[in-house]
This record gives C-alpha cells, structure tokens and sequence, in this order.
C-alpha cells in the first residue's frame, strides 16, 4: 500500500498544478488587488478596505437582491427537479430513461442560446404577448414579463433545472421501491412516505441540487443583463462593469469576495440544517 | 373514481410539462432559425435558410468557428490527460479522501464564472505580465473541465473489476502491461464520453472566454457580439448550430455509453 503513494501523487499532479497556479493563485492575487487603491485608472499597492467598506454602503442592497433571487432560483430548482425526478424514477415506467436523457440534451442545450431564447419569448412584441393580444386576452402588452426579476428568475430556473434534476435522480436511484411500497402497505399514507423514507435517504442530492443551483444563479450576469430591470439587479453585473470599463480592479475583486462570502455563509446555513436532519 | 382517473393522469402531465418547459425554448429557437419572420412571433411568415446563407457568407462567422476549434480541442485534450489521471491516481485512495479532493479539484466550477475569469485577467496581466489570449483561454477551460473528466472516470472506475487486472499481474505482466491491455480497453468509452463532455462544456463556454481572449472571437462570444448589438433572427441560426453540435455530442456519448452497459 505504502509504495503506491509516489504514483499517487504523480498521477494527481497535473490536475492540481493546474488547480493551484491558475486558480487559487489568482484567487490569491485577488484578494492582495481587493485592497490596493486606484487613481486616474492606474492601481495602487496598498492596504486599505476602502473597497471593502464600498460595496457595502453602495452595492448592500444589490447584494442582498443577489441572494434573494439566487435562494428564489435554487428553491424553485430544487423543488420541480425533485418533482421532476421522483416522477422519472418511480412513474416514469418505460419513459424512465428518455425523460434523463432530455434533462441531460437541455443541459447541454446552450447558455446565451436559452437567454435569448427568453428574450424572444417574453419581449414586448416576443411569443408569449403577441399570441395573447391575438387572441384577445389583453389589451396591451405585459409589461412584467420582461426586463423584471420575473423573467430573471424564470429564465435561471430554466437553465439551472438540469443541474438539481441530475444530483436528484442520481440520489433516488439507490431508495428501494420495495421499502415505499412496503411502508404504504403498513399504513403509511403518501406524506408520511414522502417525509420519512424518500427525503432523509436523499439528503445529500437535495443538498448538491439547491447548493449548485444558488451559487450558479447568485453569480450569474448575463441573464440580468438581458432579462433584469436596465439599472442592474445582480451584483454580477456590476463586477463584471467594475473589471471592464470602470478599471476598478480592488472594487471588482472586493465585490466578488463579498459575494462568495455570503454564498458560503448561506451554503454552510443549509449544509448544517442538512446534517441535523431534515424536517 | 374521478379520483383515481385523476391519480393515472397526474404523473404523465406533471412530467410532460415539465418536459416542455425544459425543451420548448430550444425548440423555438431552432424552429425560429428556419423562419422567415424578422422578430419572433406567430404566425410564421415562411421557410427560409437565409439565416443560414447569411451566416455562412459572414467572414465573422468562420473565424469565431476556427478560435472555437483551437480553443476547445486543445483544452478537451488537456482535460481529459489531467482528469483522467487524477481519476487513477485517487481510486486507490480511500472513498472519503478522494471524494475531498475531487471537490476541491470542482471548485472551479462551484464558484462564479465571472470570478475565475477575473481572477485569470489579474494573473495574466498584472502577475505574469503577459497577454491574454487563446492560450489563457485554454487555461480557464482546462479549469472548468478537468474536474467533469475527474468525476466521470472516477465514476467509471468505481465499477470497475480489478481482479482481471490482478490476475495479470500474478500471471507476470507489469503494472504498465496491464494497464495497457487491460484497464485502459475497458475505459476507452468512459474516456471518448469524457472528452465529449469537456469538448461541449468548453465550446458552449462564454464568460471566461470572455475576458480572457482579448481579441477575436469564439463562436458564444460571436453570438454575444450579436446579441449585444442587433436582436436579429440571425442568432438563431448560429444558436442552433452550437445547440444542434454540443447536444450531438452528448447524444453519442450516451450511445457510447448505452452500447459499453
């Protein structure tokens, strides 16, 4: 055993060097920039939590818009995927396979590709109204449906959905269809089935779903950009501006540190109230 | 009784539903591609492949192709060597410690896009002092796919039989010898279906790629040059393309996979 530890190592070596020097290493780079200044677009070495203490009093209530949504998103992925997962695995009969497969060909179906999808769906003259004031329904566009935190949490859900379906249904194909048929026999009444014997065995792929779906949508800029109200709802959109046309590299990269910390706080919140057992 | 009659329905609505809400968008785009129509809206005006035609007059276009190519192929090939190995060298680890590894290997992917990018711009640029271009490109799809080729193979590795290889080794081969003739045939498709996967996920890549090119395009960056600029219907048609190509791609994999079970 002992001697197989050097191949180990060496098989596992590029990966992480790769790992190490073009993530954590910038990672690391960042963290230094967060607290340097800038003047007259030039930066400036220096210790200072000006940009900390920024996006705090100018960006607070954009991150907190952040967090909402992305929890909106991860809540409404993480419920249909379940839906959508129990169905495929417990009634999905012969369809069982087809139904992933589909999951795994919306996955792969594209990111701009489904934002403008949206676009063109939601739009003032898109599908959606165009078809209702054809037939009557309304009198005038929906305003709502576009460019509003309507469309931004539809369209996130959509993209993210494959991504809690997939974790899910993974978790669900090792819960016995004998022990649910079992427990009803005994009594159990579907809730009961539901709350006591699926849920606990799929803990963990509850959790990867709702984790990997909030995080995705709390960094995401590019649906707001299109979709969300023309200020700026996430604050993705606004690093992104900050690291573009605005050179201000400490407050990009204090902006981004800010977030994941509030993204890792939130995971930890839901990865501890995992661990003491789900209600 | 309606109850029941309920009850039979409820399942295959449900799922239909959610299948549709899953695909329909994508469809529409692919539909509207091949529309006449200016902005999208019922009725459709006509069949037409002048998105088409049009798209492959755009000089644009191919050049965004050809970046896309350079880019993906070489990042896919990369991954799948770092990915695969890592696969290996954490099988004969013990379950908890390679599952932490491979985590933390997943970062990349945990974390926003937007930050990996940024981060890739600052060492580039202020750290090392060198340009941006396809070759940091390259790097931030390396970082993103490795750990899908990872989680992939370690997949396949976990139902693995060791004892033919065991056997060959007591029948004398070497550890290279069985790895060679034994390990690696069996893992051929996990490995193609891998790369696949790495290849579409790097082709279909857009914020890294983003900032990290400096010049030029790739084709999702094209498509954002588009959308960016004039919300024509020629977006479709390249939409589909890329959606037609990376969904290929997962469909063969997954026959790859069905015909390896």
């Amino acid at each position: 055993m002992s001697a197989r530890k050097p191949l180990i190592n060496w098989l596992a070596a590029p990966a992480f060097s790769l790992f190490g020097l073009f993530f954590l290493l910038p990672l690391a780079l960042l963290f230094v920039v967060s607290f340097w200044r800038v003047s007259n677009f030039k930066l400036a070495p220096a210790l200072s939590i000006a940009a900390y203490w920024r996006t705090f009093a100018e960006f607070g209530g954009v991150l907190a818009m952040t967090i909402l949504i992305g929890l909106t998103v991860a809540a409404l992925s993480t419920i249909i995927g379940f839906i959508f997962a129990y169905g495929a695995r417990f009634h999905g009969k012969r369809y069982a396979d087809g139904l992933i497969l589909l999951v795994m060909i919306s996955l792969f179906g594209g990111y701009l590709t489904k934002i403008y999808a949206w676009k063109s769906v939601l739009a003032q003259d898109g599908l959606i109204n165009s078809a209702l004031l054809n037939l009557g329904l309304i009198d005038a566009p929906l305003a709502w449906l576009i460019y509003s935190p309507f469309a931004v949490v539809l369209a996130l859900t959509h993209f993210l959905l494959p991504f809690a379906v997939l974790p899910i249904h993974a978790e669900l194909k090792n819960v016995d269809i004998i022990t649910l048929e079992a427990a009803r026999d005994l009594g159990a009444s579907r809730r009961q089935v539901l709350h006591k014997i699926v849920l606990p065995q799929i803990r963990r792929g509850l959790f990867a779903a709702f984790a990997l779906t909030f995080l995705a949508a709390a960094g995401d800029y590019v649906t707001p950009l299109f979709l969300g109200s023309g200020g700026g709802m996430m604050i993705g959109q606004f690093i992104a501006l900050e690291f573009s046309t605005r050179f201000n590299w400490p407050g990009g990269a204090a902006m981004s540190f800010c977030l994941m910390a509030a993204c890792g706080l939130i995971i930890s919140a839901f990865w501890v109230g995992l661990v003491r057992g789900k209600s | 009784m309606a109850k029941a009659e309920m009850r039979k329905v409820f399942w295959p609505l449900i799922l239909s539903l959610i299948a549709i809400f899953l695909l329909a968008p994508l469809m529409i785009v692919v539909v509207f591609s091949f529309a006449a129509n200016t902005v999208t809206r019922l009725p459709i005006e006509g069949l037409t492949l002048n998105w088409y035609t049009q798209l492959f007059g755009n000089s644009e276009f191919w050049s965004a192709l050809k970046n896309s190519v350079l880019i993906s192929l070489p990042a896919a090939i990369i991954a799948t060597l770092t990915g695969t190995a890592v696969a290996f060298g954490l099988s004969s680890n013990d379950r908890q410690k390679a599952l932490s590894l491979l985590s933390i290997l997943s970062l990349p992917v945990m974390l926003p896009p937007l930050v990996i990018a940024i981060g890739l711009v600052v060492l580039f640029v202020r750290g090392l002092g060198l340009l941006l271009g396809l070759p940091a490109v390259i790097i931030g799809h390396v970082l993103l796919t490795q750990p899908l080729v990872a989680l992939v193979i370690a997949a396949r590795l976990a139902t693995f039989d060791q004892t033919a290889v065991e056997a060959a080794r007591d029948l004398g081969a070497t550890r290279f010898q069985a790895f060679r003739f034994i390990t690696l045939p069996q893992m051929k498709t996990a490995i193609i279906g891998a790369f696949l996967i790495a290849f579409a996920v790097s082709l279909d890549e857009f914020i890294v790629t983003l900032f990290t090119i400096g010049s030029g395009n790739t084709l999702s960056t094209f498509v954002w040059g588009r959308m960016r600029t004039a919300l024509d219907p020629s977006i479709n048609a390249v939409a589909t393309l890329l959606l037609v190509f990376t969904i290929a791609v997962v469909l063969f994999s997954a026959a790859q996979n069905k015909r390896q079970a």
